[in-house]
């Protein structure tokens, strides 16, 4: 008794208190340094609402804002309509080289972040691959792709999208596809069977794809920095700035909690509106 | 029967998955109003024929026809099909009424029709006060009544069955058993049900096909499948019989067992057979005659080893001298045989199947 009681601790106590101090304790940290102010590099504590202000009139600020927003819906959407054949084609047909290709998503996570931007960079730059060879073929280069939100929106599809057909991969394998079968049997056509089956039994695993997707987006700093050119410049950009080159800690920090706060909303809205029963989620798995 | 004709018709069909034939050349007429069992072991392909007469599957060879139509190209959703599988594969995420109403919606009926039919297809399975409830909240028997309402609610053409009772209880599976052999003969539509077990088979068909390693085996009325088998699997496999030995006697009338002193006169019917070919001779268990031994006469010698009681039955658990077991079958007595008791075991030459070996 005593034995089970020290166990129950330390699998409770540990998590909660690593959690406590290395997730909590920042984040309420982020919340107060956001409502002081910062003066020539230097914290002024004294409580204010003037970074929330700042933020919601300064049009630059409301920009970056809406474009983040419009970037990471845009590649959300985006990646779940590229992920699910991709995802139910290995699922359906890839036999027994299914983990196989599976695992292949993986590849480019073996590399870090900034060397895959840089490699895109090559790809996708005035003297870029693509570019390059239009330029060989002595057609115009596409100006489109070069350091604007169409290069970013590209670098997000290629950063998340092993994220995305995995955990819809995963939704799939996990679904009981004589369910199809029995739609089939009922009369469904195969457009039917999808819609009627196939997509509400995998939706929760959908959302969790796009909610991966979207959230990084939304914060996004690396990829504009890169790739975006000068007018894609998005949210989390900005915030890296205030904490960087301009030293406005505080109005970062402000930008940081409409970020976490926004993410939460969008999460609350696609958990809460995904009515769990109805993408046959009873709690016992898969029976 | 002839006379309404041949409702489906299934010619000549072949599946085979690489090199392995699932179904080998099957040839079946299914009569409207007709409830047909397809009996065989697990493997046999009866789950594969079964597949392909949905349309879930396409055969290598033959063809199908649907009421003279070949619907072989047909993909499932336009051949007017029902089915019920034997893991039920209800839709986890629709209630018991939007599972019910799927097959309707699918046909694009209008909602008076569909809220028709559903009042229906409730009233007849006793579903009308679970139609709000997940699959999940059913009990097996309940979801069930939900998979073969599904099946039925929009008037199919013919009934598919896969194993539907299997994942049921015994008591369960009986009721069940008597409920769609009703529901059958209410909707005048084939029901095709396939199961590997030979006492559903037995209660609810008119017709039983055996199949046996993608073979079409046996095709007939249950009772002539059950009294007068054509072949040793069907012998074997149909009803619970009991297996001996033996040869034709050079006088070419009697039968002489290999493994026990017992002879037996060679039935009537059995003229392919020629003196001192070996014989396989299959007896039902239930065609067991025993006599004790002190009485006198001719049979195998056995000791009773058991008796178990199965309600109005009494299973004889007997060892033969040479140390094979034998079940007989007797109705219920007051008095049965004693534990121990010394019986000869004897049957009817008539009631017995004999085959020549190796056949």
């Amino acid at each position: 008794m005593q034995n089970d009681n020290l166990q129950r601790r330390l699998l409770l106590d540990i998590p909660s208190g690593f959690l406590l101090l290395f997730f909590v304790l920042p984040l309420i940290a982020l919340v107060v340094l956001s409502f002081w102010q910062t003066e020539n590099y230097k914290i002024v504590r004294e409580w204010t609402l003037l970074n929330y202000g700042t933020l919601a009139t300064e049009s630059a600020y409301i920009t970056f804002f809406l474009r983040s927003l419009a970037m990471a819906v845009g590649v959300g959407v985006a990646l779940v309509a590229i992920s699910w054949p991709i995802a139910y084609y290995i699922v359906r047909y890839g036999g027994r080289y299914r983990t196989i290709f599976s695992l292949l998503l993986v590849i480019p996570f073996l590399s870090g972040e900034v060397l895959r931007l840089i490699a895109l960079q090559g790809m996708l730059g005035p003297a870029g691959l693509v570019n390059g060879a239009l330029i060989r073929m002595g057609a115009a280069p596409l100006r489109m792709i070069m350091y604007s939100n169409a290069a970013s929106f590209i670098a997000f599809i290629y950063l998340y999208l092993p994220l995305v057909i995995t955990t819809i991969y995963l939704s799939l394998i996990n679904f009981d596809f004589r369910l199809a079968h029995a739609a089939s049997a009922c009369g469904a056509n195969r457009f039917r069977v999808f819609t009627e089956v196939v997509w509400p039994l995998n939706l929760s695993g959908t959302v969790v794809g796009f909610m991966l997707a979207f959230i990084p987006t939304l914060s996004a700093s690396l990829v504009p920095r890169f790739l975006g050119g000068p007018n894609g410049t998005l949210y989390g950009m900005s915030m890296a700035q205030q904490f960087g080159e301009s030293g406005t800690w505080a109005l970062g920090a402000a930008m940081g909690v409409v970020l976490f706060l926004f993410s939460a909303i969008a999460l609350a809205i696609l958990s809460f509106g995904v009515d769990l029963r109805r993408t046959g989620f009873t709690g016992l798995g898969r029976q | 029967m002839s006379q309404s004709g041949s409702y489906i018709r299934i010619e000549s069909v072949s599946r085979r998955y690489g090199q392995v034939r699932a179904l080998d050349s099957v040839t079946l007429d299914i009569v409207k109003e007709e409830f047909i069992s397809i009996l065989g072991p697990s493997g046999s392909g009866k789950s594969t024929l079964l597949r392909l007469i949905a349309g879930l599957d396409r055969p290598t060879e033959g063809r199908i026809h649907f009421e003279g139509k070949d619907v072989t190209d047909l993909p499932p959703h336009k051949r007017g099909i029902g089915m019920v599988f034997q893991e039920f594969l209800l839709f986890p995420h629709r209630t018991v009424r939007e599972n019910l109403a799927f097959p309707l919606r699918m046909r694009r009926e209008p909602q008076a029709v569909i809220d028709e039919r559903l009042e229906w297809v409730a009233g007849v399975l006793s579903l009308t006060t679970l139609l709000d409830r997940y699959p999940n909240q059913l009990s097996g028997g309940q979801q069930q009544r939900v998979a073969l309402g599904r099946g039925l609610v929009a008037r199919p053409t013919l009934l598919l069955l896969d194993e539907p009772l299997a994942n049921l209880d015994r008591e369960l599976r009986q009721e069940m058993e008597i409920e769609i052999r009703r529901y059958q003969r209410q909707l005048g539509i084939p029901f095709v049900y396939v199961t590997h077990n030979q006492e559903e088979a037995l209660s609810m068909s008119d017709r039983i096909a055996v199949i046996n390693n993608g073979r079409l085996e046996a095709l007939g009325e249950r009772q002539s499948i059950y009294d007068h088998p054509k072949t040793p699997f069907v012998a074997r496999f149909v009803g619970k019989s009991s297996r001996f030995q033996g040869t034709v006697r050079p006088d070419g009338t009697t039968v002489r067992l290999a493994r026990h002193d017992h002879e037996f006169a060679l039935p009537q019917g059995a003229t392919t057979l020629k003196a001192g070919d070996a014989v396989d001779i299959f007896v039902k268990n239930e065609r067991f005659d025993i006599a004790k031994k002190a009485d006198g006469g001719a049979g195998i010698p056995c000791t009773v080893i058991d008796v178990v009681l199965r309600g109005p039955f009494l299973e004889y658990i007997l060892e033969t001298d040479r140390g094979d077991t034998v079940i007989a079958v007797k109705p219920k007595r007051n008095d049965p045989l004693p534990i121990q008791e010394r019986v000869l075991l004897s049957w009817n030459p008539a009631d017995c199947h004999i085959f020549k070996a190796g056949g």
